[in-house]
């Protein structure tokens, strides 16, 4: 019976350990409905009854109905794009056999080696060029590039789960590549194009580089930036900064929660190499 | 390979296949290559707005490496933060992941506690951290005060000497999560009869740890320790959102003095020159870490 003792100890430090990460996420969500005088004079205090005029100020004042339809807009247009990319390219990689697939592979892994940085100069002199500074979709596709390698080798992994045979046989049968591919491969490897689709829209969602330098007008601030933008104007003010950050966090973290499982799981695919 | 050619495969066939990657391709040569290509030709000239105004050849790199102050700072304070996010972010990740694996109940809970700051915006996490460390009402000073750390007790993110390392405190936060989800899932992959077998030969816990948990995790530390520096060199949203490089260029990473060379001072291709430079080197330290730690990764598995 000596593993009693440890499994005790160890809960210990681990729930210490829990209250350290969840205290920012608690204490930033009830700042936000405390006034901001309290937040000062009672740190400790639970904010009840909650006061809820910080959180109507700041989405107005920081235009955060704004931003966030423009992140929903960016967000969905980038998921849409790198689930068509991604599945597609896929497919070919691992159920096809394209010439050169070695190489190719190498290829389409190539942005996940090359950050942002490198590209965001360049991007932002041809995006002027072309008109394209404060386009959404011209960011959603530079966050496109940003994902789609990622997303691509979560989907390798699941449709190599996928057997050859099936696939084969329905070959056989008549079946050509595309409807292969809607008709077997998206359905049998459905659990990892839900988890890229998350995964991609919570990246998306948080991306602050890309808008911080190819949006000026703030009417076309996302979500991200405009928050960054407000927490410097009302620096003084923390209990309008807290609201209004409150804001921000709350989406992502609700559509982890709701789902969890595909999330932590499509993570864990993706990441280790097989 | 008979089951290729008894499908048929002919070239025809195999040009088939590859329509399925071009959209990805052309979307790689639009938004990847050619920036990168652009991106040379922009980093050997002088600038003005976004116009070439005149070659330079390599003086900008060579300014940037022998000439520049602020870059030398920030390559020091971009190796120094990365070298020492590894080695905590991926320790962390794995006590946690031991301690979840440990639980009997409540794992989907502490799960979700500590991968959650990885979802959060990291503008909104440079922006929380930011008030936790502030005087007064952030709980750092707080703490600091009554266990009388000086360091601690006013603002450590304004004090050159401390500033770097608090941000280190909000990159523990936001990634921990996502080292310990990986490890963990490599330690639910272990065998239960290594570690019985192990017992029954009279192990220790922590010889156990040594001896069985830790090398056949060798994939997952190898994973991400090659992950988190590939992530870390570029660092910047945080440290963008929390001190701007600031105070006197103390917490300066090459990605913000990017940012601030090309967008603040509008010296593009300066700016581009030092991008360059920083994908020379994360391409070379992956490639030197890919080595190293893929040796030893067919030592265990052989």
């Amino acid at each position: 019976m000596t593993g009693r003792r440890h499994v005790r100890w160890s809960s210990v430090l681990l729930s210490a350990l829990a209250l350290v990460w969840l205290y920012p996420v608690v204490w930033t969500l009830a700042n936000a409905i405390k006034s901001s005088a309290d937040i000062y004079r009672a740190p400790w205090d639970v904010p009840w009854p909650p006061v809820l005029g910080n959180i109507g100020e700041a989405w107005s004042r920081g235009q955060l109905g704004v931003a966030m339809t423009n992140s929903v807009y960016v967000t969905a247009m980038t998921v849409t794009l790198v689930l068509i990319l991604s599945v597609s390219a896929a497919y070919a990689l691992t159920r096809l056999r394209p010439p050169f697939r070695a190489v190719l592979f190498l290829v389409v892994l190539a942005p996940l080696i090359v950050p942002t940085e490198v590209l965001i100069v360049p991007t932002f002199s041809m995006f002027r060029a072309l008109g394209l500074i404060d386009s959404l979709p011209g960011l959603a596709l530079t966050d496109v590039v940003a994902s789609v390698s990622f997303a691509t080798v979560i989907l390798t992994g699941y449709f190599r789960t996928i057997p050859q045979e099936v696939i084969d046989a329905a070959r056989v049968d008549g079946a050509g590549r595309l409807v292969v591919l809607l008709r077997i491969v998206v359905p049998l490897a459905r659990p990892g194009i839900v988890a890229v689709a998350i995964l991609v829209a919570v990246f998306t969602w948080n991306d602050f580089g890309g808008p911080l330098v190819l949006l000026q007008r703030p009417e076309v601030f996302t979500a991200p930036l405009a928050i960054g933008r407000f927490a410097t104007l009302y620096a003084t003010d923390q209990g309008l900064t807290f609201a209004g950050l409150a804001i921000v966090i709350v989406p992502p973290l609700l559509l982890f929660l709701v789902f969890r499982g595909s999330f932590l799981e499509g993570l864990t695919t993706g990441v280790v190499r097989r | 390979m008979l089951q290729a050619t008894s499908v048929g495969h002919s070239h025809r066939e195999r040009a088939i296949d590859l329509l399925f990657l071009l959209p990805m391709l052309a979307i790689l040569l639009v938004f990847l290559v050619y920036p990168l290509a652009y991106g040379l030709v922009l980093s050997v000239h002088d600038t003005k707005g976004t116009d070439l105004t005149r070659f330079v050849g390599l003086d900008h790199y060579l300014h940037a490496i022998l000439g520049d102050a602020v870059f030398q700072r920030s390559l020091l304070d971009t190796f120094l933060f990365t070298g020492v996010a590894v080695v905590l972010v991926t320790g962390l990740g794995l006590l946690l992941a031991v301690l979840v694996a440990d639980m009997r109940r409540g794992r989907t809970f502490f799960l979700v506690v500590f991968f959650a700051p990885f979802v959060v915006a990291p503008v909104a996490v440079g922006a929380v951290w930011k008030f936790l460390f502030a005087p007064y009402f952030g709980i750092v000073p707080m703490v600091g005060s009554a266990l009388g750390i000086d360091t601690l007790t006013v603002a450590p993110l304004a004090d050159p000497g401390t500033a770097l390392w608090a941000i280190m405190g909000a990159f523990l936060w936001r990634f921990a999560g996502l080292t310990m989800l990986v490890y963990l899932a490599g330690i639910r992959a272990i065998p239960r009869e290594y570690d019985e077998q192990a017992v029954l030969e009279g192990a220790g816990r922590l010889q156990r740890f040594r001896w069985v948990t830790w090398p056949l995790l060798w994939p997952q530390t190898f994973t991400l320790v090659l992950l988190t520096t590939l992530g870390t060199l570029r660092i910047f949203d945080l440290v963008w959102v929390t001190t701007g490089g600031g105070p006197s260029h103390a917490t300066e990473t090459m990605a913000t003095d990017i940012y601030t060379t090309a967008f603040r001072f509008l010296d593009v291709g300066y700016a581009q020159a030092m991008a360059m430079i920083l994908l020379v080197l994360i391409l070379s330290l992956a490639v030197v870490e890919y080595r190293i730690l893929d040796r030893r990764a067919g030592a265990v598995s052989s």
